[in-house]
């Protein structure tokens, strides 16, 4: 197993619903740090999602429908569930945890002030995206993204990464990945409307929200419910084994891509 | 936070490949550079900030909701052939390239949708509440799973079958040539040699209904016989492949893949359900059941019907009430961790669930944990009385002594002498004060009895039948269940007082985990806990559903079921099922003969029903009797049965053992491989037919698939495309075989129609499906539009009456024909009712004999090892000094048996390592990511090991749908050029590489079948492991 197969998944915190919330109110528009200025998309919303793990099944729906809509290249993903075998400290029980990630649109994307070319920007809906046009595929904003939610694409040789489908949301669809969700357990909405269904389930549970690597300062703005704070601090798994063999017991590598 | 919150990351990504999202980054930084100061040296992608993403398949005003159509796409509603769940589905079209984009959910489909939406609802309303305009197509969602995502793939694949092929090589050899269609007719219906191996007997010649197959067992029926059909399962065309083979060319054999999928489930739950001759089933209410058991079944990981159950079970463990145990050897993604406390999972040895369903039942029935109004109904009017929609035979009396002759029989009032003439026989109860009395005669009855009772054929004992269930369940301690199926006894005690704590709303489920060595009474067993809850119909219990509309009978406006010269079947089943042995000639020239007719030369299971784990191999060995040519429809025995390959392929190769081999499929699998011709048939979205719905479904259904996209493959001198339907037509018409051609199909007015396309056979029943009670109405102009039905009007104007046009117009508009979601309930009760007497006891096992043994079977649940033939227990051959782990399979929650060929299914999950306890590996030696050797009594296989928690100690576990030799694994040389197979479809290993024959068998050639059901045996096979050098990481 090479290294980037043994490396792990984001690490995770728990954030208090303050400390997530806050900026949504403050950052709009404006420069945050050295962020450039948002452009483009409706300054009217504030885009998120909220992932209710209690509702994940684990199915994938989500990583193919998505992988279908936005033609990603076999073996790149701009969004996949992982799943962990957790066990209980006092009881013993083993039960399963499911982890959708993608793209976290965050209030302080990293990504965005990297780009020599501008081509990675941050719309006033909070989306962030890459003009492709622009985008000389130099890789400095996959290697800045903390959530590892980047990728060059092998077709386009350009940074590609979950839009939370705006092709879609600007004509009134939901993503891909929202319209498949068999457990119904991805939400996405406008948090500035306060009787969207994200925003009345942020109110609901608040206290329980968590995001990914808060100590990062980036801001995400895709809040998971039913995270276990447990798992937050540098969770130590192995990985599951993805050396494909043949029925001879050959390995016979990765069938996808160069990784 | 709650302590119990308090968790450690245990083991590893189990699925859903962190590693490749992680990898992103790592080829392309290579590329660096390469790019030009603006822009990149990459494909310019059609959009700036979009990429290639797909246009939107249409518009939302935001502010008022209006829909507008892309006009360039177009939606269609049919049906889904990722799984056998067969979902309604909204396929997204590019109407220049007539080229499926992408599928989501049919809003109409109760098993796509959250809450399915009213059909009368316009469609664009439908593709409104789709839509994020206030947040409707999330707060009500239609989706489609990972893998109906995926299998469009199917549709563009380059491994489909496009021509019709003629082997060149001997069978097996993979040399294929392509012929016409109408050549490859003419061959198959008057042979000739036709391979240069000698004369091969034509279906014309077969097609004899006269002459007997075999004089001296005139039983066996016409030569007819000698054709055997096998067919995957029903994805909505197999009353027109019925309709051929039983009804026209009249053969007896057609098998499904049922006996190697879930049949021991089944017929367990056909005995609860007095339902042997169908084989129902139930499934919980999710959304009203406050307590579920899960056993050997792991809803949202996998199961039947998939999204439903997935769906459903999320919502009730996130925002409803439900809480629930998973009882399976593996951990799955069924238990989840966020859902805290509402869920938990109980490891359990694989093939030992009636150990713990008869510790339950030990425990209701001994600590009063029982519905005991419900199961003291001993009757219909009792029923009724008490505002139920069913009852059992709890109470009835069984005669319980083998002297008699009703002996395993219900003692009914004729035994008592006491039925007057023309009255009904009831079964006898006895009254709360002791009397015997008709079942109707009294509100109540006793539950447990045990006395003698004087018959007109003498004194005898007679015993109710919970007091039957009782004594089983009482064989054993609740200790001793425990150290079968390793699971703790207070924790099954504790299990027990729980279920028994929610009353009617605890339920249990069960499905193809029962396929043990043991698993016709596990089924019936774990079923039992919910007859003894008194569940079933109530919301919240055990569902058996809405059941279906069906289109293919005597409909409201064409006759599909009956014709002119329609054939009845006549004859034994080629896998000596549903028959029984004692009414053979054999059986009679033994008596005759002054010997034992037992045992039976092989199992005679007379309420099984026909099974294809025994069909194939009796057709070959001859026992009963030969068949000389076989049709296979999608049919993949070789791939799912346990062990049959290694015992087949050699005699299947052998033309000299079956002339004709013909199977129709798009793909060339590890069966059909071994064909003498493949007819290229249509694969989803390109399909006609009907499918129902899956148990527990709680309102009718029926979905319609139509051909929404153009079949890709070779088409008939007449222009058809060479699919299945059509060349059952044309096979039929060139055997001039009643019931197709002209004048095939009688209408309501008496006028004859014909049936020389699919469409002639589908739209019929359409139309008798849209009429049916109250008519559908016309659908309007703008849902014809919506819906993509727009190519579909010509072919319905031209086949139906004026009449019937508007109305099958809505129906393939909705894509089907679905009732209202307020018909799931009627006050506490389900709106549909399963209304038969529930058995406690089934008189039909009770009074099966065993061909081997010539005894009774067992009529209630009992606890048994799993066992063989003769009956001797698995150990008694493969002791655990040997043979130390139990292998069992599992679903996939991605992959199925023939998903392996979809790449966006491979790149998430390309590799199916095994499940292995960290105890068992430190015992053998094992380290995470090892190779071992895992070898069975019939086979070995390499596999690397997933080494946790994840699994009970003692069992190895395997997740199915991966080890494939063909569906394009393999290379194929066809017209003389070679179509390379491609390796990473053959990755993985196969649990049923592992099955092996039973020893006990006489013929030596029939591979280990549960000796009730012959469903084929792939949980609980005992197997050694060991670490392969040199192959490990």
């Amino acid at each position: 197993m090479d290294t980037i197969r043994r490396a792990l998944l984001g690490q995770i915190a728990k954030l208090t619903a303050g400390a997530a919330l806050v900026p949504l109110s403050s950052v709009a528009s404006a420069g945050m740090n050295d962020q450039p200025p948002r452009r483009e998309g409706d300054p009217e919303k504030r885009y998120g999602m909220l992932i209710d793990l209690r509702a994940c099944i684990g199915c994938q729906a989500c990583t193919v429908s998505c992988h279908i809509e936005n033609e990603a290249p076999l073996g790149s993903f701009r969004t996949i569930v992982s799943q962990y075998e957790v066990a209980h400290e006092d009881t013993g029980d083993v039960a399963t945890f499911m982890l959708p990630r993608l793209c976290n649109h965050c209030d302080n994307p990293p990504c965005v002030p990297v780009c020599p070319v501008q081509a990675t920007f941050q719309r006033e809906d909070g989306i962030v995206v890459v003009n492709n046009e622009a985008c000389v595929g130099c890789a400095y904003c996959v290697q800045a993204c903390p959530y590892d939610a980047r990728f060059i694409n092998e077709q386009t040789q350009t940074a590609d990464k979950c839009t939370f489908c705006a092709h879609r949301l600007d004509v009134g669809l939901l993503p891909a990945c929202v319209e498949s969700c068999v457990g119904g357990a991805r939400i996405i909405g406008d948090l500035r409307d306060p009787n969207s269904q994200i925003s009345r389930m942020i109110d609901e549970h608040r206290q329980e929200l968590m995001v990914l690597k808060p100590e990062m300062g980036t801001a995400p703005h895709v809040f998971y419910l039913g995270m276990d704070e447990r798992f937050v601090s540098r969770p130590d798994a192995r990985p599951a084994i993805w050396d494909v063999r043949d029925q001879k017991g050959e390995e016979v590598g990765y069938e996808f891509g160069s990784h | 936070m709650d302590k119990n919150r308090r968790n450690f990351l245990k083991g590893a990504a189990a699925a859903g490949g962190a590693a490749t999202f992680v990898a992103g980054y790592y080829g392309p930084l290579e590329k660096m550079g390469k790019g030009l100061v603006n822009g990149t040296s990459g494909k310019p992608t059609s959009d700036r900030l979009h990429g290639n993403s797909l246009a939107p398949e249409y518009t939302i005003d935001p502010a008022t909701g209006e829909v507008t159509l892309n006009p360039d796409q177009r939606m269609a509603f049919t049906v889904c052939y990722g799984c056998t769940t067969k979902c309604g589905v909204r396929v997204r079209i590019d109407k220049n390239e007539d080229k499926v984009l992408r599928v989501a959910g049919n809003p109409y489909h109760p098993l796509s949708s959250d809450e399915h939406l009213d059909e009368q609802t316009p469609v664009l309303d439908a593709f409104r509440r789709m839509s994020s305009f206030k947040d409707q197509g999330q707060l009500n969602r239609s989706t489609a799973c990972a893998r109906g995502n995926a299998a469009m793939a199917q549709l563009t694949s380059d491994q489909r079958v496009m021509t019709c092929l003629k082997r060149t090589g001997p069978r097996g050899s993979n040399q294929w040539q392509s012929i016409s269609f109408e050549q490859l007719l003419d061959e198959i219906v008057e042979g000739g040699d036709l391979f240069g191996e000698g004369e091969v007997e034509g279906l014309r010649a077969i097609r004899d209904l006269k002459t007997p197959l075999d004089p001296e067992n005139p039983e066996y029926g016409p030569k007819a016989n000698q054709l055997l059909m096998m067919e995957a399962t029903d994805y909505g065309r197999s009353a027109l492949l019925k309709r051929f083979a039983f009804n026209a060319f009249g053969t007896r054999n057609y098998g499904h893949h049922g006996a190697y999928c879930g049949l021991a489930f089944r017929m367990g739950s056909g005995a609860l359900m007095n339902d042997l001759a169908k084989n129902a089933h139930v499934k919980p209410d999710y959304t009203h059941a406050r307590f579920a058991l899960f056993i050997g079944t792991a809803p949202s990981q996998a199961g039947n019907p998939f999204k439903r159950q997935g769906r459903l079970l999320a919502r009730a463990r996130t925002t409803g009430e439900l809480e629930y145990v998973v009882v399976d050897p593996a951990l799955t993604a069924a238990t989840s961790h966020s859902a805290g406390e509402r869920n938990r999972w109980v490891p359990i040895l694989p093939g030992t669930d009636t150990a713990f369903a008869m510790a339950l039942i030990r425990w209701l029935l001994t600590n009063e944990g029982y519905a005991k109004d419900y199961l003291s109904l001993p009757g219909h009017q009792a029923a009724q009385k008490a505002g139920e929609l069913g009852y059992s035979n709890a109470t009835h009396l069984v005669i319980d002594e083998d002297h008699h002759p009703r002996a395993g029989h219900f003692l009914r009032m004729s035994d008592l002498g006491l039925v007057a003439e023309g009255a009904e026989d009831h079964p006898v109860v006895v009254s709360a004060d002791g009397e015997l009395v008709s079942s109707e005669a009294v509100d109540g009855a006793r539950l447990f009895v045990e006395r003698k009772v004087e018959t007109t054929a003498g004194e005898v004992m007679v015993r109710s039948s919970l007091f039957k269930l009782r004594q089983e369940s009482m064989r054993l301690t609740i200790e001793e269940y425990a150290e079968i199926c390793g699971v703790d006894a207070g924790t099954m005690r504790r299990l027990a007082k729980r279920f028994a704590s929610f009353g009617r709303a605890a339920v249990a489920d069960t499905h193809g985990g029962m396929m043990s060595g043991a698993g016709f009474y596990a089924s019936y067993s774990i079923n039992m806990l919910n007859l003894l809850a008194g569940n079933f119909n109530m919301k919240g219990g055990s569902a058996k559903g809405g059941g279906s509309f069906n289109g293919v009978g005597k409909g409201p406006r064409y006759d599909l079921a009956d014709f002119p010269g329609k054939v009845g079947p006549k004859g034994v089943f080629l896998s000596r099922s549903r028959f029984p042995y004692e009414k053979t000639s054999e059986y009679r020239r033994r008596v005759e003969a002054g010997e034992s007719p037992y045992p039976a030369k092989a199992p005679w299971r007379a309420i099984a029903p026909p099974i294809l784990t025994e069909h194939l191999l009796s057709g070959l060995d001859g026992y009963p009797y030969r068949i000389k040519a076989m049709i296979g429809v999608m049919a993949n025995p070789m791939y799912g049965q346990a062990g049959l390959t290694s015992l087949l392929e050699e005699k299947l190769k052998d033309p000299a053992n079956i002339g004709l081999f013909v199977a129709v499929d798009g793909f060339i699998n590890e069966t059909n491989r071994f064909a003498d011709y493949i007819v290229p048939d249509s694969v989803m979205y390109e399909v006609w037919g009907f499918t129902g719905a899956w148990s527990g479904t709680l309102t009718k259904m029926t979905t319609a698939c139509w051909p929404v996209v153009e079949p890709r493959q070779a088409k008939t001198a007449a222009g058809e495309p060479v699919c299945m339907d059509n060349f059952f037509i044309e096979l039929a018409r060139k055997l001039d075989l009643p019931g197709f051609g002209e004048g095939a199909i009688e209408g309501k007015d008496g006028r004859m129609h014909p049936l020389m396309r699919a469409e002639d056979f589908y739209l019929r029943a359409a139309a008798n499906i849209a009429m049916t009670g109250q008519p559908l109405p016309d659908a309007t102009e703008e849902d014809i539009v919506a819906a993509g039905v727009e190519p579909l009007m010509g072919r319905i104007k031209g086949t139906l009456a004026p009449d019937e046009v508007g109305p099958v117009a809505h129906l393939y508009s909705r894509g089907g024909r679905f009732e209202s979601m307020e018909k799931a309930y009627a006050g506490d009760k389900l709106g549909n009712a399963w209304t038969r007497p529930l058995c406690v006891y089934n008189e039909q096992v009770g009074t099966t004999i065993d061909s081997y043994s010539g005894k009774r079977l067992t009529g209630t649940p009992m606890h048994h090892e799993p066992r063989f033939w003769d009956g001797s227990t698995l150990r008694e051959h493969y002791p655990a000094s040997d043979w130390p782990l139990l292998a069992f399979s599992f679903k996939s929650n991605l992959m199925n048996s023939y998903a392996i060929g979809l790449e966006r299914l491979r790149m998430i999950k390309p590799y199916n390592p095994v499940l292995l306890h960290y105890r068992d590996a430190e015992r053998y030696g094992v380290d995470h990511g090892d190779t071992i050797r895992i070898e069975s009594p019939g086979g070995s296989v390499l596999a690397l090991a997933l080494v946790g928690d994840n699994v009970h100690e003692g069992a190895i576990g395997i997740e199915h749908g991966y080890g494939h030799r063909e569906l394009g694994a393999a290379s194929h040389v066809i017209d003389g050029e070679e179509r390379p197979g491609n390796p990473y479809l053959g990755a993985g290993v196969n649990i049923n590489d592992l099955g092996f024959s039973d020893p006990t068998r006489k013929d030596g050639t029939a591979t280990w079948l549960e000796n009730v059901s012959g469903a084929s045996v792939r949980q609980g096979l005992p197997v050694r492991i060991q670490v392969v050098e040199g192959l490990t990481t």
